[in-house]
């Protein structure tokens, strides 16, 4: 368990090296941040100043080391735009990315774990092959349309919540919902498939032949099985899920790490976006590890391969 | 051939065939005309006429250009978009799975190793960060998300190659002095390639979102060129004085990627072991 633990924590270190220097690299090959930050009318005395002072005169080796030795630190310098703290403003904005993903995240989760027993336990293959379908069909739905149409039933149309920024606790229901309907339907065909593949299981044939109601077999039996494959991709998906975060933040104007990246892209503001998307990796890759953990704590199988 | 299945089968056409009209026959009506703009008739609802007495089926946008003809544009840029995105990355993802799964050793760790690390990077951040820096014109936009898709074809292949390079028709050609390059082209290719289609049918779906996710950003398509992500988020801002200019391109992008899931859906195995499922248990 040591040396699988050990293992992986190096991989994570190396992932979240491989992403600071690829972000780096492709950050510089887009291009030079005066041109755009500075006044048309600057001389080319004042565009050498902000060139020096924010680095930008040196040779791109002696940039990435200086950018690596002051990420260790946790510096990843100053917005060109607002003139503050880079990392400052990603930690100001990630409780508000949180609260949205952890919020989808559970009630997605919560909600798919009741439907796919409900649908399981009534033994119908039509409500079930009804319920996938309607899974299917809001994954072809892009999540940005679906928030945009929530926001014309439930803002536009009825008035019930309000549909950009956050504050109160109505502000958090549309786009949670949004990303947690997306979720609901990930892991409802997850859950259907592997439930059905217990199904099939010598050990559960057994157990209707002892005379057990179908009930307690799929609750004491089958449950526990069908649910570790759930946990990993549910593992696996909070990160997608802070990927979904970034569009659904610009679709309700939730002040999040997502919307502040974005904003940042269009600005060109380098720090900003790189301090935003190590942040977020970092997230990613200590959720990954986590989950890993979790599953060879559960499967023994997992840590002594 | 299960009633299950045939259901799926119809509703798949009948989306199909609704995206197939608006790409291949709006662009042959007179009215077809993406790009001329007449403020005197922006925002015109669905139905609407224009001052000469015209009808305007989906209405128009800001710039009074017409909303059905932007559509049929929009249609084929995301459909090119989305088929070579698609082609990119199954050709990428086929050759590094299947050379990692032959040759084993260094290829494969370095291979899984990247692969491994573009998964720690959520799809849509790495899309962003990388289009935004790079620029994003319509083949810059295919070849950048075919590069970042590659990872589900290479998982395939490589599975497949690990266990098809110990079989013996594979030993055989090796032991009669045939290349690597010869028995990847001769002998794990045409094994591997009908998977990796499929799992490219069912990816088809996942990259047009999000290729309407970035042009939704800002980040993909670019003006003038119409894009059903684009039309969505320049709708936005008239939601409450014209819904229909979100609604409307919503709605062909949701029936061109159900229809390419549901048709998928019931050709492949999934939906085999659907009808499957439905045999009771013995209870």
């Amino acid at each position: 368990m040591i040396s699988f633990l050990l293992r992986r924590l190096l991989q994570s270190v190396l992932t979240v090296l491989g992403v600071l220097t690829a972000t780096f690299f492709l950050v510089r090959l887009s291009g030079d941040p005066t041109t755009l930050l500075l006044p048309v009318e600057a001389t080319p005395e004042d565009v050498a100043n902000f060139r020096a002072a924010f680095g930008l005169d040196q040779s791109w080796l002696v940039q990435y080391v200086k950018f690596l030795a002051s990420v260790l630190e946790g510096d990843f310098g100053t917005s060109l735009r607002q003139r503050t703290s880079a990392l400052g403003l990603v930690l100001e904005r990630l409780p508000a990315t949180m609260e949205l993903a952890l919020t989808a995240f559970i009630l997605g989760l919560v909600l798919a774990f009741l439907i796919g027993l409900a649908t399981r336990m009534s033994n119908s293959a039509r409500l079930r092959s009804a319920v996938m379908w309607i899974a299917l069909a809001r994954q072809a739905i892009p999540v940005f349309w679906f928030g945009l149409l929530l926001i014309l039933l439930f803002s536009v149309t009825l008035r019930w919540l309000p549909s950009l920024g956050r504050g109160t606790w109505a502000h958090l229901v549309l786009p949670a919902v949004t990303l947690a309907t997306y979720e609901i339907a990930l892991y409802l065909r997850l859950f259907h498939s592997s439930l059905a593949a217990e199904e099939r299981q010598d050990y559960v044939r057994t157990a209707y032949a002892k005379g057990q109601s179908r009930s307690k077999i799929i609750i004491r039996h089958m449950l526990p099985n069908a649910l570790l494959p759930l946990i990993t991709i549910a593992g696996m998906n909070l990160g997608l899920l802070l990927g979904g975060t970034v569009v659904t933040e610009t679709v309700f104007s939730w002040p999040g790490v997502g919307r502040l990246i974005v904003q940042s892209v269009s600005q060109r503001d380098y720090p900003v976006i790189i301090a935003g998307v190590f942040v977020v990796c970092l997230i990613f890759v200590v959720i990954n590890l986590v989950v890993d953990m979790l599953y060879a704590w559960l499967d023994p199988r997992v840590r002594l391969s | 051939m299960s009633p299950h299945i045939t259901i799926t089968t119809g509703i798949a056409f009948v989306l199909l065939g609704c995206v197939f009209l608006l790409l291949v026959v709006v662009p042959l009506l007179p009215t077809y005309d993406p790009y001329t703009q007449d403020l005197a008739s922006s925002l015109l609802l669905p139905f609407e006429r224009l001052d000469d007495g015209r009808l305007s089926v989906f209405g128009t946008d800001k710039l009074g250009r017409d909303v059905l003809s932007r559509m049929a544009l929009a249609g084929w840029v995301s459909l090119f978009i989305g088929l070579s995105a698609v082609a990119v990355s199954m050709v990428i993802g086929t050759v590094l799975g299947l050379a990692a799964g032959y040759f084993r050793g260094w290829v494969e760790t370095a291979i899984m190793a990247l692969a491994d690390l573009q998964l720690s990077i959520p799809r849509v951040l790495l899309l962003i960060a990388v289009s935004a820096l790079l620029g994003s014109t319509v083949v810059k936009l295919a070849l950048l998300l075919g590069l970042t898709s590659w990872v589900v074809y290479g998982r395939v292949a490589r599975a497949l190659a690990l266990s098809l390079r110990e079989r013996e028709f594979v030993l055989s050609a090796v032991t009669q002095g045939a290349t690597p390059a010869w028995n990847i082209r001769k002998h794990l290719l045409p094994n591997v390639l009908p998977q990796v289609v499929i799992v490219g049918s069912f990816d088809l779906g996942q990259i047009i979102i999000l290729e309407a996710s970035l042009s939704y950003l800002g980040l993909g398509v670019q003006p003038p060129l119409p894009s059903w992500g684009l039309m969505i988020s320049e709708g936005q801002s008239y939601l409450e004085l014209n819904p229909w200019l979100s609604v409307i391109p919503g709605m062909a992008l949701f029936m061109l990627v159900a229809g390419v899931q549901f048709l998928t859906q019931s050709i492949t195995a999934e939906g085999a072991e659907e009808r499957e499922l439905a045999v009771k248990p013995l209870s």
